[in-house]
């Protein structure tokens, strides 16, 4: 059978369809951010920019800015160094992986609803398991008010989120050392590298495309995060913890400024194709040479 | 080895793209909604067989569709899913299936306290024309926002046949009436201030549930000299609005019924008004006497411990002491209530629920049922023992509920002034009651009455606040 240019136009049609979709909805999404939509009902009023300048204009926005940027700082990077030493970890564990691999990799199948609801539990001050252990073994000094205190809240969310995803950062890493030639690794054996040495000198050097798609995908995440926000703290104390995507629903839905919550949308879109795409670049370029 | 490299990177970025793309739409809609249509086709088969080669058969089908048997329907969307809130509305379901035994009810739970999910899930609907019969709603702010999308019908004809303007009280008239027409039929309504307490507390002490803001925090300053590991206040804030709760009895404390109208209405000058600053002052010495962990926990969280005298007092709704009753506490030996503030003068704080007649509904008939229905004195008595509420028909006597705190509530909106409260956007715009729970919320864990005062004055200058409240003031 010879495929005509009939074939080709079928198999195309859904891809430019959907394509067509989600660019037509980011379009729309700027239309609105432009309009001065609030309401139940569309309200077709142009508005100009005037829904980023109040956007621009409120403490909120930026509140919600600098805890994005927290989420960036501070939950990637240990979220990939764990995810990297694991996978290590389970390469060298032998038979034991196979007991070892799901487990790490079940925080990851739980809605992030069950985590979330968890997790409030494990950082309530009074009954949670986490200040009860603290006081148990005679450092009740330590514990915390967690999610109580707004300066501590959003640490206390990236907390959960960290050990949800490391076991995806784990199988990204644990694919790309398996990927690893044999010879290599095998050859630093014999020349009498020790673990920590192979680590250092051939494993590292060579999961850097790994390194590449984790922390490129760990950064939506960042940017998208929102039911962990909702469940265990619904953005308080006051604001302390609000993320642009929980503020977006807030104000779409609840608040019902849809102009402002479309302004919200654009501004999470171009902060992803502000991270992504030059990272990404850089990264492709790094490979190729 | 690069291949494979380059192979795992494009296949990334790919990856990458596609998150970008979902990264940015008005993505969490996180409801699907499926309609149910039911339909009866009955089919004619007509068969003709012909061999046409060995072991080959042509079957030729022809269909003949008959007219569509329409069966009666109602499609209701509604939040009632907590435990006694789904038995209650099944009790409505059986009212109206006597009624109305050719109607089946097509029922759309949609699970989150006071609707905010279930208004995500409309907002789709209604955009796109396809209503359900009826749904769920709160009468007042919350439901003028689906009046201003022209997205429900006037219901005079129900509220003028079951004569509601003598059988319920003349607020809920208003807290329905827009441009002169009635947009939804309430039928229950749940009391805002309470002021729960705990007996073993206050026995121990000796002390009488308080009367006034002012009586609350003396109380609360003899309870922690007295007793320094209960927690005078009981607040759980993670859920945030409780801390609307509290302040709406410190206003109706300081500045009375009045003024919280029109402060919620958006009728104040809240930068020089000297009674918004008052209200905050007073809010602000609470503080001290709150339990201490208050925005790790929910109102549900903590009316046990109230109970069992770790805590000693709460102002939270009536729907509190259904949880306490099933958690086993007693009324009367282990937590009282008493209705709060009683001066300058004690009110009926309300939250109504309300259905309402979609345009465009499909069994506009079944619609009017259903609203009927719920005007029933003897369906609402029946209802509101299982929901914790009280009726609003003024046929159902006191006696009906079980409870002390019920008959006390329902004595109360017989006489007491009803002023309908902020929360649940009865009163207040919702874009603003928003913004409240947060600036109130942030006030708890660093009060600045200044900087509060800036923040509500933006808010109800982007929610419009004065004039999105029109309808209450308009004779």
């Amino acid at each position: 059978m010879t495929y005509t240019r009939t074939h080709i136009f079928l198999f195309l049609t859904p891809l430019v369809v959907i394509v067509l979709l989600m660019y037509g909805m980011m379009a729309w999404t700027v239309a609105v951010s432009m309009d001065n939509w609030v309401g139940m009902a569309p309200v077709w009023q142009f508005n100009g920019l005037q829904n980023y300048v109040t956007l621009f204009g409120m403490e909120r926005f930026w509140i919600n800015l600098k805890n994005n940027l927290i989420w960036l700082v501070v939950f990637i990077p240990p979220t990939a160094v764990l995810g990297l030493l694991l996978a290590y970890g389970l390469e060298l564990s032998g038979r034991a992986e196979t007991l070892f691999r799901p487990l790490f990799l079940y925080p990851l199948a739980l809605s992030f609803v069950v985590s979330g609801t968890v997790w409030a539990w494990m950082y309530d001050p009074d009954a949670g398991v986490i200040n009860n252990i603290l006081r148990s073994i005679g450092l009740g000094s330590l514990s915390q008010p967690w999610i109580a205190d707004p300066r501590e809240a959003t640490f206390c969310l990236i907390g959960a989120a960290i050990w949800q995803y490391t076991g995806f950062a784990m199988t990204l890493y644990l694919a790309a050392i398996r990927d690893i030639p044999r010879e290599i690794i095998e050859a630093a054996r014999v020349d009498g590298a020790s673990d920590a040495q192979i680590f250092r000198y051939v494993i590292v050097p060579n999961t850097g495309h790994a390194t590449m798609i984790v922390i490129a995908m760990l950064t939506l995440f960042t940017l998208k995060v929102f039911d962990l926000v909702w469940v265990m703290t619904f953005g308080g104390p006051g604001n302390s913890t609000e993320v642009f995507s929980f503020f977006m629903f807030v104000a779409t839905f609840r608040q019902q400024l849809v102009g402002i919550g479309a302004a919200i949308s654009v501004v999470i879109l171009i902060l992803a194709i502000a991270v992504v795409v030059p990272y990404a670049w850089w990264s492709m370029r790094r490979l190729q040479t | 080895m690069l291949a494979s490299k380059r192979g795992v990177a494009v296949i990334g970025l790919l990856v990458i793209a596609s998150m970008v793309i979902t990264a940015c739409g008005p993505t969490p809609a996180p409801e699907v909604v499926e309609k149910v249509v039911k339909e009866t086709v009955v089919v004619e088969v007509e068969k003709e067989v012909e061999k046409v080669v060995e072991k080959e058969v042509e079957v030729v089908v022809t269909a003949t569709p008959v007219p569509e048997v329409v069966e009666k329907q109602l499609t209701i969307y509604h939040w009632w899913t907590a435990g006694g809130e789904r038995q209650a509305m099944d009790k409505i379901f059986e009212w109206f299936n006597k009624k109305n035994p050719d109607t089946e009810i097509v029922d759309n739970p949609v699970a989150g306290g006071g609707g905010i999910t279930l208004k995500t899930v409309l907002l789709g609907l209604l955009a796109a024309k396809i209503p359900p019969d009826t749904f769920q709603s709160l009468s007042g702010a919350e439901i003028k926002q689906y009046v201003d999308g022209n997205y429900i019908e006037p219901v005079d004809d129900v509220w003028e046949a079951q004569d509601l303007d003598t059988n319920y009280p003349p607020v809920i008239g208003k807290m329905t009436l827009f441009d002169g027409k009635h947009y939804g039929i309430p039928m229950n309504a749940h009391r805002a201030n309470w002021l729960f307490y705990s007996k073993k507390v206050f026995d121990e002490l000796d002390l009488t549930p308080p009367t006034t803001v002012d009586e609350m925090i003396a109380v609360a300053e003899t309870i922690k000299e007295e007793k320094p590991d209960v927690a005078p206040i009981a607040i759980g804030t993670r859920e945030k609005w409780p801390a609307v709760f509290l302040f709406d009895v410190v206003l109706l404390s300081t500045g009375g019924p009045d003024v919280y109208e029109k402060f919620y209405t958006g009728q104040l000058d809240v930068k020089t008004d000297p009674d918004v600053r008052t209200a905050l002052e007073k809010y602000e010495e609470l503080i001290p006497y709150l339990y201490e962990f208050h925005g790790a926990k929910t109102w549900s969280d903590i009316v046990g411990p109230m109970a069992e005298g770790e805590m000693a007092m709460m102002v939270i709704g009536d729907f509190a002491a259904g949880l306490l009753v099933q958690a086993g506490y007693v009324e009367g030996t282990d937590w009282d209530a008493v209705g709060f503030p009683q001066e300058p003068e004690e009110v009926f704080l309300m939250i109504v629920d309300t259905f309402v007649q979609p345009v465009g509904a499909e069994h506009p008939e079944a619609t009017t049922a259903w609203l009927t229905n719920l005007t029933d004195p003897e369906m609402q008595g029946e209802f509101n023992v299982i929901k914790g509420s009280i009726a609003i028909h003024k046929d159902v006597p006191d006696s009906t509920y079980p409870d002390k705190l019920h008959q006390e509530a329902s004595k109360a909106f017989k006489s007491k002034r009803i002023v309908p409260a902020s929360i649940h956007g009865v009163l207040a715009p919702p874009a603003f009651l928003s913004d409240w729970q947060d600036i109130l919320t942030r006030f708890l864990y660093s009060p600045d009455v200044d900087r509060a005062l800036d923040e509500i004055n933006n808010s109800m200058t982007l929610s419009n606040a004065a004039e999105a409240s029109e309808w209450y003031w308009a004779k």
